[in-house]
């Protein structure tokens, strides 16, 4: 992140980091910064997680499946607290400012880090590299879907359809838009984006035939695919999701267009090694919970546990691929209409 | 129609939890109805942030307890001291007033008690019935359908509504303007934001309405705090005689209808009906120069419209997303912290809740009933609690409040300077309400129109194929265009009428718009 957004810092995040110092002060810990006595006093007190996301979605879900685990495994409570805004930009900013000792985390979103800087100006785009990675959690799947009446069943019918589509989107820099931008570009079908504000009205949209097609994420539209109101065509998966064994993935139809939901629990640049590896084990035992992975399947999420340097590696990839290939195609996910 | 979800939302009332919240909400709006300034829209807008940990068909239950609750209370004080408790409760202060003097103040809670209930009652059946036809449209209301829908709430809010039209169509504007603020949901531009983060996401619904309503009417009404109070008057005897029932059946009956139709407009709801029901009685009695004097149909009429328009008004926001009034913009807030999105889609996909609310206010108007008259003597004494003890209160929940539904000093920010502009505007003669409908209705506007267009092609003669959007389109048109030919008509008319004046007229509508 850039030094002009680190001064933009909000309010909320100086008040947080007064609060923080003063418990620190509280408990006896006058030294503060270095490293092993952090490490050694790891966890003191209370952690808070950040969620960038409004209470009730599928991030916040997450984080407070994980939380109650993980605050078992830690033995010091972990409380959820969200920052809604800006797909998540508001939370990151203050995770950046917060002190880097472990006690302050999010539950970040990847296409923060790897769709979002497509679409908005340099400085607000957030980079993952300005952060600490403890692990990643899992992957929410997004799949193309249409209702029955347009009888499309496969890509290949909507370019034989042979007219224009108009496909429905969950917002503009999201994952929703970037996978069909790039597989209608790559069908070579002429196609319009129309954005909506989240999945539901999206799949309001694509069921009373507003839009021709649409994507969400799985779990968004999975009960309508099984009762037969929704046709799933592809899904932009790396491989078949489980939830869904019978349709094709995107790449498998022919399209190089893999764009999944990734989610991990991040710390600011800077957290002690042996800070991120307590938590990082801690998380390890919360995803090895029979709890938490029942909720993993009934949210549709394939899990994506791997270390930290790895995700950041995965995300940093994705954005450079995405970055090339949006450039190819000459899509603009801003701007441009 | 099935009838078993409806049957299912008499399950879900009946939990002990929702009658308790069920009752709490009437109480609350009672009590606010009794006190003077403070408004259901400025009530529910401080309570929000405390509904953030219920059940959002709890929360909802409780919210439109208050605010259906507010238009009893408001007739005690209308009563008794002459000083309505509610705009909605104004007109009854004419006749109510006169028969209290009288030593009949009983008889007038009684029927005004009575009306409520029957107006109340009347109305949540219709909306039983034309809700779900409403939704049945569901999937038919595409981008398009929403423009045209968004076009005539904006139109209706900012002409139908009381109050001086050009300042109303201002504070719209206003409104529309601040609905622009934030990044752009089809490009990513940010607009109007200076850069902040706090601001990309557009301004909050839930400050802005906590700061006009809440703050600012209590700033406003701690400059009007030296009234004195005066003694109320004596009741007694609450049940009206046969004849003052006889004399006001037929005012009942017309109110309900009356205010079940003018609630379910943008812009309605509960003051307009109560005024316009008034003055429909006045027309049709044979003997008007009784109005004013302490005439029981003078109470029945407004009263019953106003709890009909409040109940009806609910209809718009809770088939279609689109709020008719203040309040009902505030609830939608509430509704969409609680992660539920009202619209069409609401009846088929969250019944227990959709039936669990309509189905709160029978017994929600059944609790009122029975309190509102053994409860009178203390609320009444509740007006002596002194505004400097109430108002920092407020104030200070207000406060608290809207930092817990985000965690952001920010919107503590925004409630200040929203509650500065309610001061202000109150003070100006500006009615805030107009301001925030226009909000909520703006950012509908803007997206809406966009997609459509973006469905069409860029071809604006779209609107007007599809059955939905032409006919709510015409619908503008006609709404737009009638006060350019009302006064044609009127003087066409005029000269007609000018030898007959004393026709027997039949109910119109004219001086509603």
């Amino acid at each position: 992140m850039t030094s002009t957004s680190r001064s933009r810092r909000g309010l909320t995040a100086g008040l947080g980091l007064v609060t923080a110092l003063s418990l620190a002060a509280c408990g006896g810990n006058l030294g503060g910064g270095d490293s092993a006595d952090a490490a050694e006093s790891f966890p003191d007190g209370p952690i808070t997680l950040l969620v960038g996301q409004d209470a009730g979605g599928s991030t916040d879900l997450i984080a407070r499946a994980l939380a109650d685990q993980a605050s078992d495994e830690l033995g010091v409570p972990i409380t959820v607290e969200n920052r809604p805004g800006a797909n998540g930009a508001v939370a990151a900013q203050e995770l950046a400012g917060a002190e880097p000792d472990g006690q302050t985390l999010m539950t970040f979103v990847g296409s923060l880090a790897y769709i979002t800087p497509l679409a908005v100006s340099e400085d607000e785009a957030v980079d993952i590299g300005d952060y600490t990675v403890v692990t990643g959690i899992s992957l929410d799947d997004y799949v193309l879907v249409t209702s029955p009446q347009t009888g499309f069943t496969s890509v290949e019918d909507v370019v034989g359809a042979g007219r224009p589509v108009t496909f429905g989107t969950t917002g503009v820099g999201t994952g929703s838009q970037l996978s069909q931008e790039l597989l209608f570009a790559q069908a070579g079908i002429d196609a319009t984006a129309v954005p909506f504000d989240g999945g539901s009205p999206t799949l309001t949209a694509v069921l009373g035939g507003q839009v021709d097609v649409g994507a969400v994420q799985l779990g968004e539209a999975a009960a309508q695919i099984e009762a037969g109101e929704l046709v799933p065509i592809v899904t932009f998966a790396e491989e078949r999701p489980q939830y869904l064994p019978d349709t094709p993935t995107a790449v498998e139809a022919g399209y190089d267009v893999p764009v999944q939901q990734s989610r991990a629990i991040v710390a600011p640049d800077g957290t002690p090694d042996e800070v991120v590896t307590r938590l990082e084990e801690a998380f390890q035992a919360a995803f090895a919970s029979a709890d938490y992975q029942a909720f993993n399947e009934e949210r549709l999420l394939t899990p994506d546990e791997i270390g930290g340097q790895e995700l950041q590696e995965q995300w940093t990839g994705n954005l450079e691929n995405y970055r090339s290939l949006v450039e190819e195609y000459g899509i603009d996910l801003g701007g441009g209409q | 129609m099935d009838l078993s979800p409806v049957l299912d939302g008499f399950g879900v009332v009946l939990e002990p939890t929702n009658l308790l919240y069920c009752l709490i909400g009437v109480v609350i709006g009672m009590l606010i109805g009794v006190l003077p300034g403070l408004g259901p829209a400025a009530t529910i807008a401080i309570l929000l942030p405390l509904t953030f940990g219920i059940e959002p068909v709890t929360a909802i239950i409780m919210l439109a307890g208050i605010f259906y609750g507010a238009q009893y209370g408001g007739t005690i004080t209308s009563v008794l001291l002459r000083l309505p408790g509610e705009a909605s409760s104004v007109v009854t202060v004419f006749d109510g007033h006169a028969l209290a003097r009288q030593g009949k103040a009983g008889t007038a809670l009684g029927i005004a008690a009575i009306g409520s209930f029957v107006g109340g009652t009347v109305s949540i059946v219709a909306l039983s019935i034309v809700a779900p036809v409403v939704a049945g449209f569901a999937l038919d209301f595409g981008p398009p359908e929403y423009t045209a829908l968004a076009l005539l709430g904006i139109l209706l809010v900012s002409t139908v509504s009381s109050g001086d039209r050009l300042k109303a169509v201002v504070a719209a504007s206003i409104g529309l303007l601040l609905a622009t603020v934030g990044r752009d949901g089809f490009t990513g531009a940010e607009r109007f934001t200076f850069g902040s983060l706090d601001l990309a996401d557009g301004l909050d619904f839930v400050p802005i309405a906590m700061g006009l309503f809440g703050l600012g009417e209590i700033l406003h009404n701690l400059e009007e705090r030296h009234r004195a109070v005066q003694a109320p008057a004596k009741v007694a005897n609450v049940w009206p005689s046969r004849a003052d029932l006889r004399r006001s059946s037929g005012a009942i009956g017309r109110g309900s209808v009356l205010g079940f139709l003018l609630g379910i407009l943008p812009g309605g709801g509960a003051t307009l009906s109560s005024l316009a029901a008034y003055a429909l009685e006045k027309r049709r009695s044979k003997t008007p120069e009784r109005f004013g004097r302490g005439a029981v149909e003078g109470v029945a009429a407004p009263e019953t419209a106003n709890n009909a328009a409040a109940t009806s008004s609910f209809i718009p926001l809770l088939t279609l997303g689109i709020p008719a009034n203040a309040t009902m913009a505030v609830i939608f807030g509430a509704l969409l912290i609680q992660g539920v999105t009202p619209g069409p889609q609401l009846v088929s996909e969250d019944p227990e809740l959709f039936w669990g609310v309509v189905n709160s206010m029978y017994v929600g108007n059944i609790l009122l009933l029975v309190m509102s008259i053994p409860l009178v003597g203390v609320f009444v004494r509740i007006l002596r609690v002194r505004a400097t003890v109430l108002a920092p209160i407020t104030v200070l929940i207000t406060l608290v409040g809207v930092y817990t539904v985000r965690n952001n000093v920010f919107d503590i920010v925004l409630v200040i300077a929203f509650g500065a502009l309610g001061y202000l505007m109150k003070k100006l003669g500006f009615d805030p309400g107009p301001l925030v409908l226009a909000f909520v209705l703006g950012s509908l506007l803007e997206e809406s129109l966009r997609r459509s267009l973006l469905l069409f092609g860029g071809d604006p003669t779209g609107f007007l194929t599809r059955p939905i959007s032409g006919t709510l389109l015409a619908l503008f048109l006609v709404v737009a265009l009638l006060p350019l030919v009302r006064p044609l008509v009127r003087a066409a008319l005029g000269r007609r009428r000018a030898p007959a004046p004393t026709d027997t007229h039949h109910p119109d509508h004219k001086e509603l718009v």
